[in-house]
């Protein structure tokens, strides 16, 4: 039987997955695509968790848990979208998408 | 049935995103991040989540990942500038001390939850009428987020003069 605790170790694998493409990727696009896979994971978290949530006092279960994962969702495309057009200027600025050429604000 | 369904799924997520992260190539790193968000979309299904999963198809396989191959052709990299990890030794502490605290916290799970799935079943109706009662003010904060996204996205996009 497959319980809550699969899809809790399988989210957490696969956001340590997208934690290790962010830290390790030097590409910009593949950073972003790393934070995406975080989401992500984090995403079947809450679906998860709401599944197998205690029904409340009138012995139903509300899907906050889903609508949570609609928010995210939103949020998300509202972030790639903003983050890209940073990767696009920043390429159209200094020819590099390479996070360790872009130095400028490090002391 | 329900076990070989979840450890196919989870099998294809695991290794899709293992491929999203060792590819070379950004627009196979994108190719197989769809894969990923497919299996996902899968577990999604045997969640009883039927609208996520929906919208996991149409918005992060479908909008997201498209944005992403646009850009990626619109930047262009000469095949000299494509390079893998860059591993150090410090990254991979954090990421085994993540995945150490991850298997601590789900090993304690308390009693909120329950070892047995509920009945929830995410169909439209339901989560729609949460979505438009409970949280019909966040609702609205989205759609003021969203457009000042695409005004963020219109003004970063246009070349300025000064450059």
């Amino acid at each position: 039987m497959i319980g809550l605790e699969h899809y809790l170790y399988l989210s957490g694998v696969v956001f340590t997955l997208g934690l290790c493409g962010v830290m390790m990727r030097r590409n910009v696009i593949l950073v972003l695509m790393g934070v995406e896979i975080m989401l992500n994971a984090a995403n079947l978290a809450l679906v998860a968790f709401n599944k197998f949530m205690l029904p409340g006092a009138d012995g139903t279960v509300a899907p906050d848990g889903q609508v949570f994962v609609f928010f995210t969702i939103a949020v998300a495309a509202a972030e790639v979208a903003v983050a890209l057009v940073i990767a696009v200027a920043l390429f159209r600025r200094l020819d590099t998408v390479n996070v360790d050429d872009v130095a400028n604000l490090r002391w | 049935m329900e076990q070989l369904l979840f450890f196919l799924m989870a099998g294809g997520m695991v290794a899709a995103t293992l491929a999203t992260i060792f590819a070379r190539n950004p627009v196979y790193s994108a190719i197989f991040m769809i894969l990923s968000f497919a299996a996902t979309a899968g577990l999604f299904v045997m969640l009883d989540a039927y609208l996520i999963a929906v919208v996991e198809v149409l918005v992060y396989a479908g909008a997201i990942m498209v944005l992403f191959l646009f850009v990626i052709m619109l930047i262009n990299l000469r095949s000299d500038e494509l390079e893998g990890l860059k591993v150090n030794p410090l990254m991979v502490i954090a990421a085994g001390t993540f995945l150490g605290l991850m298997s601590k916290a789900v090993s304690d799970l308390g009693p909120a939850v329950q070892s047995r799935a509920n009945d929830l079943e995410g169909t439209p109706a339901l989560v729609a009428e949460t979505l438009f009662t409970e949280y019909a003010v966040p609702f609205e904060a989205v759609s003021l987020l969203l457009l000042a996204a695409i005004l963020g996205t219109v003004v970063l996009a246009r070349r300025s003069q000064d450059a």
